[in-house]
């Protein structure tokens, strides 16, 4: 039995909607009861309509924030998240959020100045790695987020939707990095919305629908679920 | 290994703040040394010119009240408006939050010991002279520094819930200023309204580093002065911390 690196059961995530009293709020359950597990090495998808509630369980993974019901076991393993628009403080240079994602990431000083020259090559941005990032262009901003999340060493990585940004070029390249990671021996969670990439790099598939967690089938048969119930989604809008 | 490390980057990212702080703007960091010292020069013109005390070394003691207040007002409101600054980061990557306050802080504590600087060679300047009581004044920075990050803790928790916190806390600190002996000498305010001022610990910290440094050596010089002051700080500290940490979790939430 492989290492689990994290184990979900029954977890449910609220979001409250403050209005300015701290005791009048909305509820919102954007995740009810999800359980799964992971696995080392394993590559996990998960897929569900817009709003099931994938990017809150990202988040929960990576420890951004905690869940309101239910329990999560979590190995001792650094984590590092990708997503559109990757945490930058815009008045910041390029370089100088370089050198502060790496230390939020984990890494330590002579591991970033090693690599340093490397992230910017491959974030391929010219001059502007010394303007602040504010300056950037989303493209900019993307290619630099990633190639900062290709060279720090996490043991765990969660994708979210990093492959729909960009322009073809950026994309090619993305999903290139992405695969040669994913097949190299890393913990991969990977939130998308092609069937192509499932079928291609993930081991198994969670579905979610409305914040829960389907029971699990292989992966082939969980994408046909997923496409079964959005067919049906589609045929009740037209009537 | 990983504490080592979260240390390091707190301050990173304090003194990546301290150059933000003050690029783009032709003065740069003059500008910290200014703003006290434009509030000092109008300040002292009014009450030194126009209406005047009757204190030794008005214009030390006057300096000296304002750096001080400067550094817990900078310090407090600065934290609330910290996590928005930073969200997009909250949003992205775990780390422990209290590094945002900290490493705020420490940029404050740099300006305030520059600033104390300043006051220094305005003290060689004016004539007065050194006594070994001075030494005291560095244990008062240490006080004041744990009893505003506490405070800074408890109201940078607070604010994502709950932003009123941000105006009502201008408004204290506004009045904060006028209920703390720093423009006019303890000695005009009737003995009875003494506990009164002296229930808030800044002005213990505030008025002790004068009698240390300028003032005749009073009865703040004391022992349990001190132990006031640090045990107020040490709670406010804690239940700061405590709130804080209970609070953080919802962070990346709530911005």
């Amino acid at each position: 039995m492989k290492k689990m690196i994290f184990d979900l059961k029954n977890v449910g995530m609220c979001y409250r909607k403050v209005a300015s009293l701290p005791w009048s709020c909305n509820e919102f359950w954007a995740l009810k009861d999800v359980s799964f597990s992971v696995h080392r090495g394993e590559t996990v998808g998960v897929i569900g309509r817009n709003g099931a509630g994938k990017s809150t369980l990202l988040r929960i993974l990576a420890n951004i924030i905690k869940p309101d019901i239910g329990l999560i076991t979590r190995a001792d393993v650094t984590v590092t998240m990708q997503s559109i628009g990757a945490g930058f403080d815009p008045r910041l240079t390029g370089r100088q959020n370089i050198f502060l994602s790496g230390l939020l990431l984990g890494m330590d000083k002579q591991h970033i100045s090693q690599r340093i020259e490397k992230i910017i090559e491959l974030a391929d941005i010219g001059d502007f790695i010394d303007e602040p990032v504010k300056h950037y262009s989303s493209g900019m901003r993307a290619r630099l987020g990633l190639s900062i999340a290709y060279y720090v060493d996490a043991d765990v990585i969660l994708i979210d939707e990093v492959l729909a940004v960009g322009d073809q070029a950026f994309k090619k390249k993305a999903s290139e990095l992405i695969k040669g990671k994913i097949k190299s021996d890393r913990t991969v969670v990977l939130v998308t919305h092609s069937m192509d990439t499932l079928r291609e790099l993930c081991d198994r598939v969670i579905q979610i629908e409305d914040g829960r967690s389907l029971p699990e089938l292989p992966v082939d048969q969980t994408i046909a679920r997923y496409l079964i119930s959005r067919k049906k989604d589609n045929y009740a809008k037209q009537a | 290994m990983r504490r080592k490390n979260y240390i390091f980057l707190t301050f990173v990212m304090a003194i990546t703040d301290f150059k933000i702080k003050y690029d783009n703007s032709v003065l740069g960091y003059l500008w910290s040394l200014l703003k006290p010292l434009l509030m000092f020069g109008t300040l002292y013109l009014v009450f030194s010119v126009f209406v005047r005390w009757d204190v030794e070394n008005y214009r030390l003691y006057l300096l000296l009240g304002i750096i001080l207040w400067n550094f817990l007002s900078e310090v407090t409101l600065n934290s609330m408006v910290l996590l928005e600054g930073k969200a997009s980061i909250l949003k992205k990557i775990y780390f422990p939050r209290w590094i945002i306050v900290i490493a705020s802080s420490l940029t404050s504590l740099l300006t305030l010991l520059l600033n104390i600087v300043v006051f220094f060679i305005f003290f060689i300047f004016s004539g007065a002279h050194f006594r070994t009581s001075a030494l005291l004044l560095a244990v008062y920075l240490a006080e004041l520094y744990v009893l505003v990050v506490g405070v800074a803790f408890l109201l940078c928790a607070l604010y994502p819930k709950f932003r009123d916190i941000h105006h009502i806390w201008e408004v204290f600190v506004q009045l904060g200023f006028w209920a703390t002996p720093i423009i006019y000498p303890i000695a005009i305010v009737p003995p009875k309204y003494h506990p009164l001022i002296f229930a808030n610990p800044a002005a213990r910290i505030i008025q002790g580093c004068r009698e240390a440094l300028i003032g005749p050596s009073g009865e703040f010089l004391g022992f349990t002065n001190h132990i006031i002051i640090t045990s107020v700080a040490a709670c406010l500290f804690v239940a700061g911390l405590g709130m804080f940490n209970r609070l953080s979790r919802s962070f990346a939430e709530d911005l």
